[in-house]
C-alpha cells in the first residue's frame, strides 16, 4: 500500500482522478444491480406489496412476524437447513478422505482428479436430470442396485423424506470434486518435514492424519464447510427439476426457501412477504459468515 | 496462505510404511468413488441412445442393446437447442469479460491507490459480497422491469456483470504479488496511469485473471433462476432454462430428455477435457483465496 | 397521370410495409395446446398476411409466475390463455382490456352457456373469450376390468373402493405392481388439493364455499372431508391399492401400471400420442365433476389481438381442439358428433346429464394459496398410517387445515360468516 497523504496535491489529484474515473463505471453497475435491489428488499419487506394492486400499505414488522407462524415457511426453512447441513455432512468428510488419498503420488492421479471434478463443471439442470432417471422409483437403476442387497424399491422422489435425501445426495455428488481440490491444495501446502518427523517417531498414517493434517487443515476445513453450507442455502434448481411432474407442472415435494419466496412473491402476489423471507435468508447467511470470521480471527 | 507456488502435479514422497495391501485398497477406494462420480454421466449417455422400449425394460442395462439416434433427432426437431446454447455462450462470455475487466480495474485501484472514500467503497463491496443473489432477486426483477429489460439479452446478462469476490480476489493478488516500486518506476518514466494498468499490471495478473475467468464462466453458464424469471420467449432461453422446460414435455420419453441433456452438457465437457489442468488449478487458486 | 399512378403504387407499397409490422403474441400454460394455436395461426396468417402470430407455451405453474411478473410490466403477450379462477385477481387489477361490444355480445349470446359467459366476465363486463374447460371423468382400462371380472365402471364411491381392491395386481410379496386406482399422492402443489376436491365432491364437500354475505369459508372441515380423507388413507395404508412409488396418473395409465384414475379430458389426446393402443373407456363420476373454464384475455388495445382471439374459437377450431388435443371446447352451438364418432371415449365428457353437479374453482385471489397449503397437509396425511381407523386423527388434520384456510381468507378480507 502506498503511504501517500490524503492531501490534495497535484500528484494526488492526478491519481485520484484516475481512481475515481476507473471506479465510476464499476460503482454505477454496483448501484444498479446490487445496492438498490438490496435496499429495496429491506424496504418492501415492511409493506403489503403486491405486483398488481396500486395500494401498498405499510405493515411494520407484520410480514416478519407472520412468517414465524407460517407453516410453509417453517417447513421450507427446516428442509433447507437439513439439506444445507446434510450436504456438509456428506460432502466434506468424503472429499477430505479422497483428498488425503490423492495427496500421495499416484500414477492415476490426473484421471482421478478429472473424474471427481466432472460433476463440478456439469451444469445443474442436466446433472439433475441424470439423477432423476437414476432415482426413478420404477425404472431407475438405483432401485435395481439396492435390490441386489435385498432392499425393496424406494420412492426416492415422491416420499418427502426420501426426496430431501435425494437432493442431499445429488448436491453432495456435485460439490465433492470442488471441495476435494481445495483440500488437496491445503494438504499439499503442509510442509513435508512435519510428516518426516512423525515418521521418525513411528506415527501411523492415521495418527499422522489426526495430529498433523487435520489441525493444520482446520482453517481450510472451516472455509470449505461454511462455503458449502452458505451455497446450499440457496438450493432451488435441483428441487425444481427433480420434482417436475408428469403433466409438466413442476410440483414441489421438497419445499425450499427460494421456492417459497418465488411462490409467495409471484404466485400469491405477496412481494413484501417474500422480501421479508429474503431478509431472513440473509440473516442466516450473515450468522454463518460471522462464525467463520470469528474462528479465523481466534486462530491468528 | 499462498497457493501459487504449489501446483497439483507436485507431490511429496512419503510412502515409507505403506504396505502393498493398503496401496491396493486405497486404489480400489479411489477407483470405486471415481466410478460412482461418473456413473450418472454414463447412464445419461446410455439412455440417450436407447429405444423407448429398452428404457422401460427391467432390469435396466448400461449398454444399449440396439443403439438409436432417434432421441437426438427428436431433440433437434422439437427444440431450438442450438439457439439456447448460443444464448448461454453469449451470457457466459459477456459476463466473464465484464467481470474480468471490472475486477481487474477495481481490484488494482483498491489495492494501490489511497484516495478519499476508498475505505467506504471497500466496505460496500465487502458487505454486498455476502448477500446471496436470491435475496435481492425480486427487487432486481422490478428494476429490470422499470428499465425495460424484461425478456432481453441485456436483461439476462445484467446481474452478472460484476462479482464482489472477483474484486477481492484481484485486490489480494495485487497486494501480494505486485510491488509498489514497479508502479512508481512507470510513473517516473512519465507513463500515464492507464498505460501502467494496461501494460504493466494486467500482464502480471494473467494467472489470477484466468482462474477468475474460469470461475465466472462456470457461474454464468450455471445460472437458472434469473434467466427463467426474466425470459418470456423460447428464443431467449439459455441452455439450462430450455432444457428444464424441454424435459417437462417428455416425461414418458426419457430418451429424448437424456439426449437433450447430453447436447446441452457436451460443449462444457469438451472445454473441460481440453483445459482440464488449467480449470482444476484455476478453481483451486480462486477457491482458496475467498 | 403516370405520376399519380406511381404515387399510388408507392403509397400502397408503403402501407403494405407498414401493415406487415403487426405481430400478435399468444401465451399458453398448456404445452399440449401449442399445435392448436399453431394450426389456428397458420390459417389466420393465410387470411391476414400482414399479421404474424407467435405462440409460447410453458408448464402451468411457471406460466402463472410469468404472467404475474410480466403482466404488470406490460411485458406479457397480447393474448393470454388463463383459467377464470386465476384471472379473477388480474381482472380486478385492471390488467386486461374489456372485449369490444361485438365480441361481448357474442360471448353473451347462445353460443355459450351462461356458466361460461359469467366466468369470462367481471361486474357485467366481458373480459375473456371462453375457449375450453378442464373437466374431469373416470378413465379406466377396459382390459384390466375384464380380467378382474368387472363388466362396467363403478357408479358409487363404495364401488370405487371395492373395484380398486379387485383391480390391484400384486407381486409375490404383496406389493402392488398395478394400482387399482391411482390417487394423486404427491407432486404439483395445488393439483393435489384439486384432485382431493374432486373426490370429496362426491361426498358433498368443497374446499371453499360461499356464504350468504358473499364471503368465503372452508367447506371441508365436515363429514364429507373426513370421508374423502379416510378413503385416501385406507387405500394407501390399509388396502395398499396405490403407493407413492408406482407411476400413477396419466403416465402410469399409459404405461399400464394404473387400472383407473380421475383426470381431465386432455388425457385422451395424451394417450393418443403416447400409448395409442391402450384399451380404455371413460365414465361419469357418481355425483359430478370439476369444470374449470379457461378463457382468452387480451392485454393491449390491439384490434388484431381481439380479432385473432375471436378467430380461435370458430366452430371448426373448437372441433379441431377436441379431436386433436382433447381439451373440451366451450361453445354449445357447435356439433361435436364427428369427434365423438372418432373418439368414443369423449362420451364421459360430452354427454353430461342434468343430474350431475359440477363444481368450479372460484376466482378469488388466494384460492391457489389455499389449495397449495392444504395440499401440503394432505400429502403428509395420505401416507400417515396412524390415521387408519382413527377418525379423531383425521378430523384433527382437517380442522387444523381448515383453520389455515380461514386465516388466509381473513387476511385477504374475504372470510364470510356461515
Amino acid at each position: 500500500m502506498q503511504k501517500t497523504s490524503l492531501k490534495l496535491t497535484p500528484l494526488n489529484r492526478r491519481r485520484w482522478l484516475f481512481a475515481y474515473l476507473a471506479l465510476t463505471p464499476v460503482l454505477a453497475i454496483y448501484i444498479f444491480i446490487r445496492i438498490i435491489p438490496i435496499i429495496q428488499t429491506f424496504r418492501i419487506s415492511f409493506y403489503k406489496w403486491d405486483l398488481i394492486s396500486k395500494r401498498k400499505p405499510f405493515l411494520g414488522f407484520a410480514n416478519y412476524i407472520g412468517l414465524l407462524q407460517d407453516r410453509a415457511f417453517l417447513i421450507s426453512l427446516t428442509n433447507t437447513t437439513i439439506i444445507a447441513f446434510g450436504i456438509l455432512f456428506f460432502s466434506v468428510p468424503i472429499s477430505l478422505l479422497i483428498a488425503v488419498l490423492l495427496s500421495k503420488p499416484r500414477k492415476l492421479s490426473p484421471l482421478y482428479e478429472t473424474m471427481y471434478f466432472l460433476p463440478v463443471v456439469t451444469s445443474m439442470v442436466p446433472a439433475t436430470l441424470a439423477w432423476k432417471w437414476i432415482l426413478d422409483a420404477q425404472y431407475g437403476p438405483l432401485n435395481q442396485f439396492i435390490g441386489y442387497f435385498g432392499f425393496s424399491p424406494q420412492p426416492w422422489l415422491v416420499n418427502p423424506k426420501l426426496a430431501v435425501f435425494s437432493v442431499i445426495l445429488l448436491s453432495s455428488w456435485k460439490i465433492i470434486g470442488y471441495n476435494m481440490i481445495i483440500f488437496l491444495v491445503g494438504i499439499r501446502n503442509i510442509p513435508s518435514m512435519y510428516y518426516e518427523a512423525a515418521e521418525i517417531d513411528g506415527a501411523s498414517i492415521l495418527q499422522q492424519f489426526w495430529n498433523i493434517t487435520l489441525p493444520l487443515l482446520k482453517p481450510i476445513l472451516l472455509f470449505v464447510s461454511v462455503i458449502t453450507v452458505i451455497s446450499s442455502y440457496n438450493v432451488y434448481t435441483q428441487v425444481y427439476v427433480l420434482a417436475s411432474d408428469a403433466q409438466g407442472s413442476p410440483g414441489y415435494v421438497v419445499r425450499v426457501l427460494v421456492y417459497d419466496m418465488i411462490e409467495n412473491g409471484f404466485r400469491y402476489f405477496r412481494m413484501g412477504y417474500a422480501s421479508a423471507e429474503a431478509v431472513y435468508l440473509l440473516i442466516i447467511v450473515l450468522i454463518l459468515t460471522m462464525i467463520q470470521f470469528t474462528f479465523l480471527r481466534n486462530r491468528s | 496462505m499462498s497457493v501459487q507456488q504449489t501446483t497439483l502435479g507436485q507431490v511429496r514422497t512419503r510412502q515409507a510404511g505403506m504396505t502393498f495391501l493398503s496401496r491396493i485398497s486405497t486404489e480400489a477406494v479411489l477407483m470405486l468413488g471415481a466410478i460412482i462420480m461418473v456413473m450418472p454421466f454414463l447412464w445419461m449417455l446410455s439412455t440417450a441412445f436407447k429405444t423407448p422400449a429398452e428404457i422401460l425394460s427391467w432390469p435396466p442395462r448400461l449398454i444399449p442393446g440396439s443403439p438409436t439416434l432417434d432421441n437426438f433427432a427428436t431433440v433437434f426437431t422439437t427444440a431450438p437447442f442450438d439457439r439456447w446454447l448460443l444464448n448461454s455462450l453469449i451470457l457466459a462470455t459477456t459476463s466473464t469479460v465484464a467481470i474480468l475487466l471490472t475486477s481487474a480495474i477495481a481490484g488494482y485501484v483498491l489495492a494501490k491507490f489511497d484516495f478519499p472514500g476508498r475505505y467506504a467503497l471497500f466496505m460496500i463491496i465487502l458487505a454486498t459480497a455476502i448477500v446471496p443473489f436470491e435475496v435481492y432477486m425480486l427487487p432486481l426483477y422490478l428494476s429490470a422491469r422499470r428499465l425495460g429489460l424484461i425478456n432481453t439479452l441485456p436483461g439476462i446478462i445484467a446481474p452478472f456483470l460484476i462479482m464482489s469476490f472477483g474484486i477481492f480476489f484481484i485486490r489480494q493478488n495485487v497486494i501480494a504479488s505486485i510491488p509498489d516500486d514497479l508502479i512508481e518506476a512507470g510513473r517516473i518514466d512519465g507513463a500515464s496511469e492507464l498505460w501502467i494498468f494496461g501494460r504493466v499490471i494486467m500482464p502480471l495478473l494473467t494467472g489470477p485473471l484466468s482462474a477468475l475467468g474460469i470461475f465466472a464462466f462456470m457461474q454464468a453458464w450455471n445460472q437458472f433462476v434469473w434467466p427463467s424469471l426474466i425470459t418470456n420467449s423460447k428464443n431467449l432461453y439459455t441452455a439450462e432454462v430450455g432444457l428444464a422446460l424441454f424435459q417437462t414435455g417428455f416425461t414418458v420419453n426419457f430418451g429424448a430428455v437424456s439426449a437433450g441433456s447430453v447436447v446441452s452438457v457436451a460443449p462444457i465437457l469438451i472445454v473441460f477435457f481440453l483445459l482440464r489442468k488449467q480449470i482444476i488449478e484455476g478453481v483451486a487458486l480462486s477457491g482458496l483465496k475467498g | 397521370m403516370r405520376k399519380l399512378m406511381l404515387m399510388a403504387t408507392l403509397m400502397s407499397l408503403f402501407f403494405t410495409a407498414l401493415a406487415q409490422d403487426v405481430e400478435v403474441t399468444v401465451w399458453s400454460g398448456y404445452p399440449e395446446l401449442e399445435p392448436f394455436y399453431l394450426h389456428v395461426a397458420e390459417d389466420y396468417m393465410k387470411e391476414h398476411p400482414n399479421v404474424k402470430i407467435t405462440v409460447l407455451t410453458q408448464p402451468l405453474r411457471d406460466y402463472e409466475v410469468k404472467i404475474t411478473a410480466a403482466l404488470p410490466a406490460d411485458a406479457a403477450a397480447d393474448i393470454l390463455e388463463i383459467s377464470s379462477s386465476f384471472a379473477g385477481r388480474l381482472v380486478q387489477g385492471e390488467l386486461f382490456q374489456p372485449q369490444p361490444q361485438e365480441i361481448a355480445d357474442f360471448v353473451n349470446s347462445d353460443a355459450y352457456n351462461n356458466f361460461f359467459s359469467n366466468a369470462a366476465s367481471y361486474n357485467g363486463t366481458v373480459y375473456g373469450i371462453p375457449l375450453f374447460r378442464g373437466q374431469g371423468a373416470l378413465f379406466y382400462n377396459t382390459e384390466m376390468f375384464k380380467a378382474a371380472g368387472l363388466s362396467g365402471p363403478p357408479t358409487t364411491m363404495d364401488e370405487y373402493v371395492d373395484y380398486a381392491n379387485k383391480l390391484t395386481q400384486r407381486d409375490a410379496d404383496g406389493n402392488p405392481i398395478v394400482s387399482g386406482w391411482s390417487l394423486r399422492l404427491g407432486g404439483g402443489g395445488s393439483g393435489i388439493a384439486e384432485k382431493f376436491w374432486a373426490i370429496m365432491h362426491q361426498f358433498g364437500g368443497s374446499i371453499v364455499t360461499q356464504t350468504a354475505d358473499g364471503g368465503w369459508v372452508n367447506g371441508y372441515n365436515n363429514e364429507a372431508g373426513q370421508k374423502a380423507l379416510q378413503l385416501y388413507v385406507n387405500l394407501v395404508n390399509k388396502d395398499k391399492v396405490v403407493t407413492p412409488e408406482l407411476k400413477g396418473d396419466a403416465e402410469g395409465f399409459e404405461l399400464g401400471t394404473t387400472a383407473m384414475f380421475i383426470r381431465e379430458s386432455w388425457v385422451i389426446g395424451d394417450i393418443a400420442s403416447k400409448a395409442p393402443d391402450l384399451p380404455y373407456a371413460t365414465a361419469l363420476l357418481p355425483r359430478g365433476t370439476i369444470a374449470l373454464p379457461v378463457n382468452l384475455y387480451v392485454t393491449r388495445d390491439k384490434p388484431e389481438a381481439f380479432d385473432f382471439a375471436q378467430y380461435a374459437v370458430k366452430p371448426e377450431y373448437q372441433v379441431w381442439l377436441l379431436e386433436n388435443v382433447g381439451w373440451l371446447p366451450n361453445r354449445q352451438d357447435v356439433s361435436y358428433e364427428s369427434a365423438l364418432e372418432k373418439i368414443p371415449q369423449l362420451d364421459g365428457f360430452l354427454n353430461v346429464p342434468e343430474s350431475q353437479v359440477l363444481f368450479t374453482v372460484p376466482p378469488i385471489g388466494p384460492i391457489d394459496e389455499i389449495q397449495t397449503r392444504l395440499a401440503e397437509r394432505l400429502v403428509a396425511a395420505f401416507t400417515n398410517a396412524s390415521l387408519v381407523d382413527n377418525p379423531e386423527g383425521i378430523a384433527k388434520v382437517l380442522s387444523d387445515a381448515a383453520k389455515e384456510t380461514d386465516d388466509i381468507l381473513k387476511r385477504e378480507g374475504l372470510l364470510g360468516t356461515p
